[in-house]
């Protein structure tokens, strides 16, 4: 694409926002084309970290509603081989890349998804929209306090669609528990108890060691500071170090604690405290997130309180066992997670809170009466992103709400780190009374990967 | 009378006693701690992890040294252990710990110790300390393989001299880190002329090649027979 034909594109969608007052989406394959507008009208999606996860998605993607309104173009990673080997699951003509930045340069690319280890996911997210791409991140959204202020900025400020993974906002029964919550059946609820099995330990710790050669140890590393290779960093468990995954309470925590956060009508708000008690670090190894934790959010007017309890050896020892259910029933695969809701009238609970969620047997069947509250019912994760890059329309698990989740699953951390009690000012957006800990609301991050 | 003249000599006695009695208690809590953090059994370094918060400012040194032990878990022990020492030092009204923490990690940094253990030393600093570490900081600016750390560190420290000493840096560090030097001035609310940011300059360069048709139909068909030579193995 010529440069003329990218300034023509960007005056033209300021000219339709502008014109119409809301986001206007344009495919970006449209300008690609010229002389055959609207032959192509897909919107092209770039994968940067394709690992595992980043490669799921895509085919979950693929598999939505929307599968046929997308083309993948190009993939990224820092490992050449994980790149290779992805890139023979994608069609033809997909460019690889190994620095996420070309992808932004690249005017035919309206959207990207992240899918990298957390500590990437902040730096990205900014880059990507001041780059003026639509966004899926991975959850959780941020690690620290900062990242996340950061990112609703440049969201906002580059009017993109943004969509963060925590997609039991998604699901049917989700949508069944919400229903069921908000019309009163257990009456007003003052509290959720959310719990998980633990965070592994490292029982085969190794030594720190040059990184293989397929791997750009400093590229994997980005913003965090630099520390020698060690092969228990990655790839999948990135999510036991602190600094980068932050153990089960950022990794399932962004699930369950987005649902109640959700359904409990909390979006925007924060807690008032935050304590970690009973919490319980890795013997050794390089690991470092808390192995077992329980973290107490206390919210005012309205009151509730929201706990995380990660205990237990395979599950939680308290947690309600699998329900039974129908052949023909959606079946429980994840029962090890999952919250309980208390109200002032009973009690309900469903498993799961991510692409997994399961409502127990009253909630699912109950059925609204007349004039009773529905709920917003998300199409699909995908489906209700691309909704928000064709119309403008707020995602379900917007940047605003999902960096309010996250927000919750850094205070807990750093509460265990510190073993004291943290106060949260939500309206001033900051720990209070506590220097050490206003400090760690941020992390200088390691030049070029910064803000 | 002569009791009253004797009881300043008595109360000055009690207090060295008292201190004494004081030293042998930390010199105690700190051999403890480090006999712990030095056990084979990692439940038991743990338990040396866990409680070393209240030993304090004693412990940071023979902490630090112990952070280059040959043996893997007791070295990364001794780390984690002084992590929860910074920690403890830095809960809110405990500004002399504080500063006694920060005071004897400084003199860590400054003795000749390993680049990691170095750059770990920072970071506890970054944490707790105030215009205090700001020279000893800044200085390392000039350290090749600690200058990104120190530029970080000085970008979290607060107050007016850590900023003098970016705007310092600035004009005296290697011209090409000086970017770097003008992130943080920007990251804490100050105008750079020059110095602009790379961040969205891509550099880094893949060997991994585009699959055309052809290529891709080749890793199908190579994919495909691994997994049925994989099949055969283990019907054999």
């Amino acid at each position: 694409m010529s440069g003329k034909m990218q300034l023509n594109r960007r005056r033209f969608l300021a000219a339709a926002g502008a014109a119409f007052g809301a986001p206007y989406f344009i495919p970006s394959s449209v300008f690609a084309a010229p002389g055959r507008p609207g032959a192509n009208e897909r919107i092209t999606v770039a994968l940067i970290g394709a690992g595992g996860r980043g490669n799921g998605l895509m085919k979950e993607l693929d598999r939505s509603d929307v599968g046929h309104e997308a083309q993948t173009v190009a993939i990224c990673d820092v490992d050449e081989n994980r790149l290779a080997n992805s890139l023979k699951s994608y069609e033809p003509g997909v460019k690889p890349y190994r620095d996420y930045r070309y992808i932004l340069e690249r005017k035919d690319i309206d959207a990207v998804v992240i899918a990298t280890p957390d500590h990437w996911h902040a730096v990205m997210t900014v880059h990507a929209a001041e780059c003026g791409k639509h966004i899926y991140v991975e959850k959780p959204a941020c690690c620290t306090i900062e990242e996340g202020k950061k990112m609703i900025e440049a969201v906002n400020k580059a009017k993109v669609a943004c969509q963060v993974g925590s997609q039991g906002r998604s699901q049917p029964e989700a949508y069944m528990m919400h229903r069921y919550l908000v019309n009163g059946n257990i009456g007003k609820v003052s509290k959720v108890w959310a719990w998980h099995y633990v965070s592994p330990s490292d029982n085969s710790p190794v030594p720190d060691s040059d990184p293989p050669p397929e791997l750009d140890w400093d590229a994997w590393l980005g913003p965090l500071r630099w520390r020698p290779y060690n092969r228990r960093y990655l790839p999948g468990s990135f999510r036991w170090m602190m600094e980068s995954g932050g153990g089960q309470i950022r990794d399932r925590g962004a699930h369950v604690m987005s649902c109640a956060m959700w359904w409990m009508g909390a979006d925007g708000t924060g807690p008032v405290t935050v304590e970690a008690k009973n919490v319980v670090f890795p013997t050794q190894g390089v690991w470092d997130a808390c192995v077992e934790m329980e973290v107490t959010y206390e919210f005012k007017n309205p009151d509730w309180t929201l706990i995380w309890a990660q205990k237990g050896e395979k599950t939680h020892p308290d947690a309600p066992p699998a329900e039974e259910r129908a052949p023909n029933e959606n079946q429980i695969s994840r029962p090890g997670y999952g919250a309980i809701y208390f109200g002032d009238k009973g009690q309900c609970h469903h498993w799961g809170g991510d692409g997994g969620t399961w409502a127990e047997k009253k909630v699912r069947e109950w059925q609204p009466g007349p004039g009773a509250k529905d709920v917003r019912k998300s199409p699909g994760h995908f489906e209700d992103w691309f909704e928000g890059i064709k119309t403008g329309a707020k995602t379900i698990m917007n940047i605003e709400a999902a960096v309010g989740v996250a927000n919750l699953t850094i205070l807990g951390n750093l509460s265990a780190i510190l073993g004291r009690k943290l106060q949260w000012d939500q309206e001033k957006y900051t720990i209070v009374g506590d220097a050490e800990a206003q400090r760690l609301m941020s992390r200088p991050q390691r030049y070029p990967w910064v803000f | 009378m002569l009791a009253k003249k004797l009881e300043p000599v008595s109360a000055a006695a009690a207090a060295v006693t008292a201190l004494a009695a004081e030293s042998k208690a930390a010199e105690d809590a700190v051999g403890q701690l480090l006999a712990k953090i030095k056990d084979k059994s990692d439940k038991v370094r743990y338990e040396g992890i866990s409680g070393a918060g209240p030993v304090g400012a004693a412990a940071v040194k023979p902490l630090v040294q112990t952070m280059a032990d040959g043996e893997m878990e007791v070295a990364r022990a001794a780390r984690r252990a002084l992590w929860n020492i910074v920690r403890y030092a830095g809960r809110p009204k405990a500004r002399k710990e504080s500063a006694a923490v920060v005071k004897e990690l400084l003199a860590a940094l400054a003795a000749d110790a390993p680049v990691n253990v170095k750059r770990e030393l920072m970071w506890m600093i970054s944490e707790l300390a105030g215009d205090e570490a700001v020279e000893p900081i800044a200085a390392l600016i000039q350290h090749k393989d600690l200058r990104e750390d120190a530029r970080m560190v000085l970008q979290r420290l607060p107050g007016k001299k850590s900023l003098a000493a970016l705007r310092t840096a600035l004009e005296t560090a290697p011209e090409e880190f000086r970017p770097n030097i003008a992130v943080s001035l920007r990251a804490r609310g100050q105008k750079v002329a020059g110095y602009p940011s790379a961040n969205l300059e891509p550099t880094l360069q893949t060997k991994v090649q585009v699959l055309d048709a052809a290529a891709l139909a080749q890793a199908e068909k190579e994919a495909k027979e691994t997994k049925q030579s994989k099949r055969k193995g283990k019907k054999q």
